[in-house]
C-alpha cells in the first residue's frame, strides 16, 4: 500500500494546529458551547447540532483544555440553577407550607394544594435538569473519558446533580428567624402529605415518588456510596421518627378506645399500608425499616398492655374469640419468635383454669363427710361407704374430664388461632403439665378415671368411642409425671378388676396395656401384662384340676366346684386387697377352713404341686367368692301355704366359712363374734365386714345378731336368720366396701410410703446401673445421669438420689474417691 | 492432561484424511510462494514493516514453509515479542492441543512470549469478525435509536429489519428490494413457520443460529420452513449450517467461514452502493445537498467530510487555479494531507479544482451505532437525531480518505490503511470512540513507521533520511499521548531507543522529555519521567540483545555490572580504558564518521543485520573490543540521557 521511493509522504498530526494549544480561541469555543447549553436548558435543543457541540468541547479537551471547560460547565450549571431554578422554585414556597405542622391553621386542603404545588415545581425542576444533563453529557462524553477518568473528577453529569442538591436542595429560606433548606421543606412536606394519606386523606404518590426517586439519586457529599443516598440521610430518619410518633399516640389512643380485637386489626392494617406506602410512594429499601417501627410502636411496646386489655387474651379465651385471638398471635409473632408475652399470658390463664378444676375437685372430695348423713342412707341399699366411694369417683371423673376439657379447649384454640406454632404448643403442654401435676391426686385421678371406665363407661359404646376414652386417658397419662405411683394405683385397680371379673372387655383391657406399652415403655408394663397372664394360667389351671378330679374315679355328688386364680405374689398388690394392719397378722394366724373345703385344698395343693414343683401357696381367703345353696325352714307366708325356700348365695370365701359354722348348730344356736374367731381364724376385720353383711345389710340378713345395731362388737351373739326372706332365688352377699374407690388419708399415706420406699429402690438401681458401667462419676455427673434416666417413670427427688447414694457407700456398693478435685464416687466390684 | 503419542499421531492421521477429503480445510496449509518466503524471513528478523506490509498484502498468515514452520513459530522461536504480538493480533493462530500450536508454545523462546501466546488461545479469544457479527445481530433486538426501516410481518409476529442488511445478504432481497426501495412493511407467506423466519433472519444478520428448534413435528415443520426459505432467500448454507452440528472444530471453520462470506457479502455492498454512490459537492454547496430518504441504498444519514486546507493553501488555489496539484505538492508535506494521497486513491474524486471540496457518504445509522459517538449522537434529541424529509447531513471533522477508512472499518471490519493517513485514522477513531479503529492504527504506525529492519537503519546515513520522511516520531509520541493509546508510547520510546544517537542532541527531544514529565506530574505524583524509563528500558534492550544471542553468559554480566556501576568502568582493562576516554564526549560523531562505509558491505550480510547496530562500527576487529564499543557506547548514551535531565533540571 505504501508507495516506495523518497517522495514517501510523511505522517502528521491531522492539523497542525492541534498540538498548539495556544491556536484554540478558548473563549470563543467556549461561548459557543455555553450558547448552545442555554438553548439545551431552555428547552431549544433540536436545532442545535450533536457534531458541533462535540467537536468543540473534544478540541477544548484534546488541547489540554479540559480542566477549565470542566469548570466553566460547572459554574455555568451552578449559575443557571441558583438563577433560573432557584428563583422558579422559591416562587412555590408559601406559608402554608412553611409553618410547622403543629401551628396550621389552615386546612388540610389548602395545605395539600400548596404542597403539592411545591412538589410538582420540584420534580419538574429535577427532571429538566436531569434531562439537560443528559443531553450535556453526551456532547462532553470526550471530557468525561478522557478528562474526568485522567483526573479522577466526577464525570460532569454526577457533578452537575451534586450542583443541584447544593444550589436547590441546599438552598435556604429564611423563616420566621431560622433558615429552613429546600430540603427541609420538601421533608416536611412529603411528610406533611404522608400524615394525610395516613388520616385517609387522598395524595398524588406518583408526585411524592418522583420526589423520592429525587433524592434516592442523589448523594451526600462527593461518594456515590449507597449509604451516602440523600433519601437515606435526610428523609428517611426523618419520617421513620415521625412515623415512630404517629404510631406511638395512635396506639396509645386506640389501647384506650377500642377493644383488643379491634385493635389487632387496626395493627395489622397499618402494617399491610405502610408496606404499600413504601411501595407506591416512598422507596423499597424503607419497607423493613418503617415495619420495624410500627412493629415496634403498635405492637411490641403496646403488646402487654393488650393482652391485659380486659378485652385482651383472657376475654378471647373466655370467649372463644378464635379470630381474635389468631390476630393477637399473628401480631405477637411478628415481633418476637418466641412469643413471650402470648406464652406468658396463656400459661397464666391455664394455670388460673387448672387450679380451679383441682380446686373443685379438692372441694368435692372434701365435702364428702358432710352430706353423708348416716340416716338417709340406712333405707338404702348402699351402705355409708359406697356412698362415700362414689362421691370420691365422681369428683375424679369429674376432674379428669375437666382436664381433657381444658386440655381439649386451649388445643383447640392452638389449632384454630395459632397456626400450630412450635413454640405455644410446648407452653401449652408445659402449663397443661404443671397444671395436672400441681394436682396431689392425680395419678390415683387417672387410674381411677380408667378403672370406671373399664367397669361402667364403655357399656356399650362403639369402638371408636371406646378408643377416644383410651385416647383421653393416655393423653392425661402423658403429662403426668409421678407415673411409678399411677402405677401402683393402676395394678391395684386392674387387680380388683381382674379378680372380681368386673372388667367389661378384656381386650379393651389389653388394648389400654399396649397403648402404655407405647407411650411409657416396656418396663412400665410388664407387670401388669404378668397380671393378664396369670389370669389365663390359672384359668388353664382350673380346667386342668377339673379334668384331673374327674380322672380320679366317680364323680362325688357332694364335691365342691373349685375354681381359683394363682397369683404371682410379686405382681399382684395382694396387700391393698386386704387391711393393711392385717397384713402381718395374717401370716401368723391360718384360717381354719371346713373340712369339705379343707379337702379341695389339699387336693388341689398335690395337683399343683405336681405340676409345679417347689412353689408354696398361699391362700386368700378374703379375695374368693363362694356359691352355696342354704335351705331355709318354712314360713308360712301371707298369701300361701308355707313352704321350704332355697337360695343361691354368692358370698365371700369367709363368709362361706361362717356360715358352714352355723350347719353344725342345732337350729336357734348362736355363736359369739369370739367363739366365730376363734373356730375360723379369720382376721377380726375381715370378720367384721363379713358378719356386717351377713347379719346387718337389711337384704342379706341371713344371721341375726343380738343385740341388733349397726357395729360388730366382740359380744355379739349371731344366730341363723330362719326367717329370712329374699325375693330372688340367687342372692349375691357383697362384702362391705370392696369396691374401688379413693384412698383414705390412711391409705393415701401409706401408698406414698410405699411408693417412696419403691422409689428408693428404683433410684438405688440406677445409680448402680450408671455407676457399673462408667466405674468412675463425679457427683455432678451421676447425678444428673441418674435423673435423666428416672424422668421417663417419676420426677426423682435430689434428696432421695443423695441419701441413697449415702447408703450404697455405706453398704460398700461405692466408694469416695477422696483425692477428686470434685467430689467423685468410685464403683466397687 | 496428557495425551499418548499414539493419541496423538491417530489424531493428526484422522486430521490429514479428513482434509484430503476435503471436510475440513487444513489450519496451515503449505506455502511456497516468494511473497511468504520474505514473510517468513521478516519474522525471523522482527522487521515489523515488512511484516505489515506482507500481512496487508493478504499472504496467508497461517501457512507453513516447506520446513513446516508458520511465521508464528518463527516468531516465537526467535524471541520476537512484537512480530508475535503483530501475528496474533492479525488472526494468526495458536490453539492448543494442535500441533501447530504446541509447536509455538513449546518453542517460545521465552516465558513472556510463552504468556502472550497462552493469552490468545483460540478457545479464549474469539473470532476477529465476531464483533461486526455481533453488532448486526444486536441489531435485530435493539430499538432505540431506531434505525430499522422495513417490517416483516408473519401471522404471529413482526420483524424490525433493516433494508440495507437483506439487501447485502440475501440476492433475493436484494433484487425485491431493488424494484421497490420504498417499500416499508412486507406480509410474509403464512406457511412458513414464524421460528423459521426467526431463524433465517438471524443467520442474515450473522447470529449463530442454533439446532435447537423443538422437538418432533413442530422441528420438522420449522425445518422444511427453513429449508423453503433457504432457497427462496438464495442463502442455501443457512439449512447446511443449521444441521450441521458436531464438532467444535469443524463448527468454528464453519462459523468463521460464514462470517468471513457474510463480511464480504458487506464489504461489496458498501463498496458498490455507498462508496459507488459517494458525492463530491464543493464546500459552500455540501450542506444544500437534498437526498429523498427513499434512496436506492437505504441511507438513512449523509455524512459529511470537507477536504483539509489551510487558509493560504485555498488562497493559492484560487489564485493557481489550474495548477493546484503543483502547488499542494510543495505544500502537502508541512501543512496537511498530501496530495499524492488523493492521486493515489482512485477512489477519492478528481483534484483539479480550485475550490474545496465536500464529500458527502450515504451512509446508515444502524452501521454508525458501532461508534459511540454516533450512538449518543443518534439517542441525543439534537438535530442530527431528529426525522427530517430530506437525509441529515452530519459533518464529521476530518478529511474523506480517512472517513472512508473508517466507515470502510464500522461496515466490513476491514482496517488496512497507509501509515501517510494512520494518525489521522488515529485521531479520528479517538473523536468517534472507536477503540479498535484506535487500535489498528497505532499498530500500524509502530510496525510501518518501525522501518526497515529498524535495527540497521539506526546505522545507515541513506535510512536516516527516509525515516526522517516516514514518521515524525515526536508527533507520534504525542498522539500517542493524546489518544491515550500506550502502544505508541512504547513505539515512540523504543523507535528513539535505537536511534538514541541522533535524537539525543536535538532541541525537539528535551522538549518532548519535557513534556513527559510535566505529563507525569499533572497525573501522579512520582518522580520519573515516562519517556526516559521507557528509553532506557528499550536501550538496554538494544545493546543487550547481541549479548544474549552469543550466548556469553559472562559478559553479560559484566556488563549488567557495568550498568548499574559507571563510574568503575574506566578501571576495567578489557574495554581499552583508553580508547573509551577519547571517545567520550564524541561517540556519536566517532560512529557517524565510521559507519557509512562499512554499511554497505555489511548489509548483505543477515546475520549481522540482525545483531546490534554498533558492532559493525568496529567490524573485523577482535570480538572484545566489539563487545567493549557496544558497552561504552551504551554508557555514554545513558550518560548523555542523564545529562539532557541535569539540563531540564528534572529528578529521573
Amino acid at each position: 500500500m505504501i508507495a516506495p521511493g523518497r517522495n514517501k509522504p510523511k505522517i502528521r498530526a491531522p492539523r497542525r494546529g492541534l498540538n498548539q494549544a495556544a491556536d484554540v480561541d478558548f473563549d470563543n469555543t467556549w461561548n459557543t458551547l455555553a450558547a448552545a447549553f442555554t438553548e439545551i436548558h431552555s428547552k431549544n435543543a433540536s436545532k442545535l447540532s450533536f457534531e458541533e457541540l462535540y467537536r468543540n468541547a473534544y478540541k477544548l479537551v484534546l488541547k489540554k483544555k479540559g480542566e477549565d471547560l470542566y469548570n466553566r460547565v460547572s459554574n455555568f450549571e451552578k449559575e443557571w440553577l441558583s438563577n433560573h431554578v432557584k428563583t422558579s422554585i422559591y416562587r412555590l414556597i408559601s406559608n402554608t407550607i412553611l409553618l410547622d405542622d403543629e401551628s396550621t391553621s389552615k386546612s388540610t386542603v389548602e395545605r395539600r394544594v400548596a404542597g403539592e404545588r411545591y412538589l410538582q415545581g420540584l420534580r419538574q425542576s429535577w427532571q429538566d435538569h436531569q434531562t439537560c444533563m443528559s443531553m450535556l453529557t453526551d456532547v462532553l462524553m470526550y471530557m468525561d473519558r478522557v478528562y474526568c477518568s485522567d483526573t479522577h473528577q466526577p464525570s460532569i453529569f454526577t457533578k452537575a446533580m451534586s450542583l443541584f442538591r447544593d444550589e436547590i436542595l441546599r438552598a435556604e429560606i429564611k423563616v420566621q428567624e431560622t433558615y429552613r433548606s429546600f430540603l427541609e421543606i420538601l421533608n416536611s412536606v412529603i411528610l406533611d402529605q404522608i400524615r394525610m394519606d395516613r388520616d385517609g386523606d387522598f395524595i398524588d404518590k406518583h408526585l411524592i415518588k418522583a420526589n423520592v426517586y429525587m433524592l434516592e439519586s442523589l448523594y451526600d457529599g462527593d461518594l456515590e456510596a449507597e449509604e451516602n443516598r440523600l433519601y437515606l440521610r435526610e428523609f428517611e430518619p426523618r419520617f421513620l421518627e415521625t412515623s415512630a410518633q404517629f404510631y406511638r399516640e395512635e396506639g396509645d389512643r386506640l389501647l384506650k378506645e377500642s377493644d383488643a380485637g379491634t385493635y389487632c386489626r387496626h395493627a395489622k392494617r397499618r402494617i399491610v399500608e405502610e408496606q404499600d406506602r413504601c411501595r407506591s410512594t416512598l422507596s423499597e429499601h424503607t419497607s423493613p425499616k418503617i415495619q420495624t417501627v410500627v412493629e415496634d410502636e403498635l405492637i411490641r411496646n403496646k403488646m402487654k398492655g393488650l393482652i391485659e386489655m380486659d378485652s385482651g387474651v383472657q376475654f378471647m379465651v373466655n370467649n372463644e374469640r378464635l379470630n381474635d385471638l389468631g390476630l393477637v398471635f399473628e401480631l405477637e409473632a411478628r415481633v418476637d419468635a418466641r412469643k413471650t408475652e402470648l406464652t406468658k399470658a396463656l400459661q397464666k390463664i391455664i394455670t388460673e383454669m387448672g387450679t380451679n378444676v383441682n380446686n373443685a375437685a379438692i372441694a368435692a372430695s372434701t365435702a364428702q363427710p358432710a352430706p353423708t348423713g348416716e340416716g338417709e342412707d340406712k333405707d338404702k341399699a348402699k351402705g355409708p361407704g359406697e356412698r362415700v366411694v362414689n362421691q370420691q369417683t365422681v369428683a375424679a371423673l369429674k376432674w379428669v374430664e375437666e382436664v381433657l376439657e381444658l386440655k381439649d379447649q386451649f388445643d383447640n384454640i392452638w389449632k384454630v388461632s395459632f397456626q400450630e406454632d412450635q413454640v405455644l404448643q410446648t407452653a401449652l403442654t408445659r402449663s397443661t403439665s404443671d397444671v395436672i401435676n400441681a394436682f396431689n391426686r392425680s395419678a390415683e385421678y387417672i387410674s381411677l378415671f380408667i378403672d370406671d371406665n373399664m367397669k361402667k363407661g364403655i357399656k356399650g359404646k362403639t369402638e371408636d368411642e371406646v378408643d377416644a376414652v383410651l385416647d383421653k386417658a393416655i393423653t392425661l397419662l402423658r403429662y403426668l409425671q409421678d407415673k411409678d405411683v399411677f402405677e401402683t394405683y393402676y395394678k391395684k385397680h386392674l387387680c380388683k378388676r381382674l379378680l372380681m371379673n368386673r372388667s367389661l372387655s378384656i381386650d379393651v383391657e389389653k388394648q389400654m396395656i399396649s397403648r402404655m406399652k407405647i407411650e411409657l415403655g416396656n418396663s412400665f408394663t410388664v407387670k401388669l401384662e404378668a397380671m393378664f397372664k396369670d389370669m389365663t394360667l390359672s384359668e388353664e389351671l382350673t380346667a386342668g384340676y377339673k379334668s384331673h378330679v374327674a380322672g380320679l374315679g366317680e364323680a362325688d355328688p357332694k364335691r365342691i366346684d373349685l375354681s381359683l386364680n394363682v397369683l404371682t405374689s410379686m405382681t399382684w398388690p395382694l396387700e391393698t386387697m386386704h387391711g393393711v394392719d392385717n397384713a402381718e397378722s395374717d401370716k401368723r394366724m391360718k384360717t381354719i377352713y371346713p373340712p369339705a373345703i379343707e379337702k379341695i385344698k389339699t387336693g388341689f395343693e398335690m395337683y399343683y404341686k405336681t405340676k409345679y414343683n417347689g412353689r408354696v401357696l398361699t391362700w386368700q381367703g378374703n379375695m374368693g367368692t363362694a356359691d352355696i345353696k342354704a335351705t331355709f325352714p318354712k314360713v308360712p307366708s301371707k298369701d300361701g301355704p308355707p313352704r321350704a325356700r332355697t337360695h343361691e348365695l354368692n358370698v365371700s370365701t369367709y363368709a362361706m366359712i361362717i356360715l358352714l359354722l352355723f350347719n353344725d348348730l342345732p337350729p336357734g344356736g348362736s355363736l359369739t363374734f369370739e367363739e366365730i374367731q376363734a373356730k375360723t381364724n379369720i382376721p377380726p376385720n375381715e370378720l367384721v365386714r363379713n358378719l356386717q353383711s351377713l347379719a346387718v345389710a337389711p337384704k342379706t340378713r341371713i344371721l341375726l345378731k343380738e343385740p341388733m345395731s349397726k357395729d360388730v362388737k366382740p359380744s355379739d351373739r349371731f344366730v341363723f336368720n330362719e326367717g329370712f326372706q329374699g325375693r330372688f332365688v340367687k342372692i349375691k352377699v357383697g362384702v362391705v366396701s370392696a369396691g374401688n374407690r379413693v384412698e383414705s388419708d390412711r391409705e393415701r399415706r401409706e401408698t406414698e410410703r410405699k411408693s417412696n420406699d419403691s422409689r428408693g429402690f428404683v433410684v438405688e438401681a440406677a445409680v448402680v446401673r450408671i455407676m457399673k458401667q462408667r466405674k468412675e462419676l463425679s457427683h455432678a455427673e451421676l447425678l444428673s445421669e441418674t435423673i435423666s434416666q428416672l424422668t421417663s417413670q417419676f420426677k426423682p427427688d435430689v434428696n432421695m438420689i443423695k441419701k441413697r447414694i449415702e447408703s450404697l457407700i455405706e453398704r460398700e456398693y461405692l466408694e469416695r474417691i477422696e483425692e477428686a478435685a470434685t467430689p467423685s464416687y468410685r464403683y466397687l466390684a | 492432561m496428557v495425551v499418548n503419542k499414539f493419541q496423538i499421531e491417530a489424531a493428526l492421521h484422522a486430521e490429514k484424511q479428513e482434509i484430503s477429503a476435503g471436510r475440513l480445510k487444513e489450519d496451515n496449509p503449505l506455502d511456497l510462494s516468494e511473497d511468504f518466503r520474505i514473510f517468513c524471513e521478516a519474522c525471523r528478523r522482527s522487521d515489523l514493516k515488512v511484516c505489515q506490509e506482507q500481512i496487508s498484502k493478504g499472504v496467508n498468515i497461517n501457512a507453513r514453509d516447506r520446513f513446516d514452520y508458520t511465521p508464528l513459530i518463527l516468531a516465537s522461536l526467535c524471541g520476537h515479542y512484537e512480530v508475535a504480538r503483530l501475528l496474533l493480533e492479525s488472526g494468526a493462530l495458536c490453539e492448543r492441543d494442535t500441533f501447530q500450536g504446541e509447536r509455538c508454545l513449546y518453542n517460545a523462546l521465552n516465558d513472556r512470549i510463552r504468556n502472550l501466546l497462552l493469552s490468545y488461545d483460540y478457545s479464549k479469544s474469539s473470532d476477529p469478525l465476531q464483533p461486526l457479527a455481533g453488532h448486526i445481530t444486536s441489531l435485530l433486538a435493539r430499538d432505540h435509536p431506531k434505525t430499522a426501516d422495513l417490517t416483516l410481518n408473519t401471522y404471529d409476529a413482526s420483524f424490525e429489519l433493516h433494508k440495507f442488511v437483506l439487501s447485502a445478504r440475501s440476492p433475493y432481497f436484494a433484487a425485491k428490494l431493488a424494484a421497490a426501495p420504498d417499500s416499508k412493511s412486507w406480509k410474509l407467506s403464512q406457511r412458513v413457520p414464524t421460528q423459521s423466519f426467526e431463524t433465517a433472519i438471524r443467520y442474515l444478520y450473522l447470529g449463530e443460529v442454533s439446532a435447537n428448534l423443538g422437538d418432533g413435528e413442530e422441528e420438522q415443520a420449522i425445518l422444511t420452513g427453513i429449508d423453503k426459505l433457504g432457497r427462496q432467500l438464495e442463502i442455501e448454507t443457512l439449512f447446511e449450517s443449521i444441521i450441521e452440528g458436531g464438532d467444535r472444530r469443524k463448527a468454528r471453520q464453519r462459523r468463521s467461514e460464514e462470517l468471513n462470506r457474510g463480511r464480504d457479502q458487506l464489504a461489496s455492498w458498501f463498496n458498490n452502493n455507498v462508496l459507488k454512490h459517494k458525492m463530491t459537492a464543493p464546500i459552500e454547496k455540501a450542506d444544500d445537498v437534498k437526498w429523498d430518504r427513499d434512496n436506492g441504498i437505504f441511507a438513512d444519514v449523509l455524512l459529511r467530510a470537507d477536504e483539509p486546507a489551510d487558509e493560504e493553501e485555498e488562497e493559492e488555489a484560487e489564485n493557481e487555479a489550474s495548477d493546484a496539484p503543483e502547488v499542494r505538492r510543495t505544500e502537502g508535506p508541512l501543512n496537511g494531507i498530501p496530495i499524492g494521497n488523493f492521486s493515489q486513491s482512485s477512489r477519492s474524486p478528481s483534484q483539479t479544482r480550485k475550490q474545496r471540496d465536500s464529500v458527502l457518504f450515504p451512509v446508515h445509522r444502524a452501521m454508525l451505532l458501532r461508534s459511540e459517538f454516533f450512538n449518543a449522537m443518534f439517542s441525543s434529541s439534537f438535530r442530527e437525531a431528529q426525522e427530517t424529509p430530506y437525509l441529515q447531513i452530519v459533518p464529521i471533522d476530518c478529511s474523506p480518505r480517512v472517513l472512508e477508512i473508517v466507515l470502510t472499518y464500522l461496515y466490513t471490519e476491514k482496517a488496512d490503511f497507509p501509515l501517510d493517513v494512520a494518525v489521522d485514522v488515529l485521531f479520528a477513531a479517538d473523536l468517534l470512540f472507536i477503540e479498535k479503529l484506535k487500535q489498528r492504527a497505532a499498530v500500524i504506525i509502530s510496525t510501518l513507521g518501525n522501518g526497515t529492519a529498524s535495527v540497521v537503519e539506526a546505522e545507515n546515513p541513506r535510512g536516516e533520511t527516509a525515516l526522517e520522511d516516514v514518521v515524525d516520531i515526536y508527533d507520534v509520541i504525542r498522539a500517542g499521548w493524546d489518544t491515550r493509546v500506550h502502544r505508541l508510547e512504547e513505539f515512540g520510546a523504543r523507535y528513539i531507543a535505537y536511534r538514541l544517537e541522533r535524537f539525543i542532541d536535538e532541541p525537539e527531544f528535551a522538549e518532548i522529555v519535557r513534556e513527559s514529565a510535566a505529563r507525569i506530574k499533572g497525573r501522579q505524583e512520582t518522580d520519573t519521567v515516562e519517556l526516559i524509563d521507557d528509553i532506557r528500558y528499550y536501550l538496554s534492550e538494544r545493546f543487550r540483545l547481541r549479548f544474549e544471542d552469543s550466548g556469553l553468559d559472562e559478559m553479560m554480566d559484566e556488563s549488567e555490572a557495568v550498568d548499574s556501576d559507571m563510574p568503575q568502568l574506566p578501571g576495567k582493562d578489557v574495554f581499552h580504558p583508553d580508547a573509551i576516554l577519547d571517545d567520550d564526549d564524541e561517540a556519536i560523531d566517532v560512529r557517524s564518521g565510521q559507519t557509512p562505509p562499512d554499511g554497505s558491505g555489511a548489509a548483505a550480510d543477515l546475520e549481522r543485520l540482525m545483531e546490534g547496530a554498533v558492532i559493525r562500527t568496529l567490524d573485523g576487529e577482535i570480538a572484545g573490543d566489539e563487545f567493549a564499543q557496544d558497552a561504552i557506547n551504551y554508557q555514554i548514551l545513558l550518560g548523555k540521557i542523564d545529562t539532557l535531565l541535569d539540563n531540564l533540571a528534572l529528578d529521573a
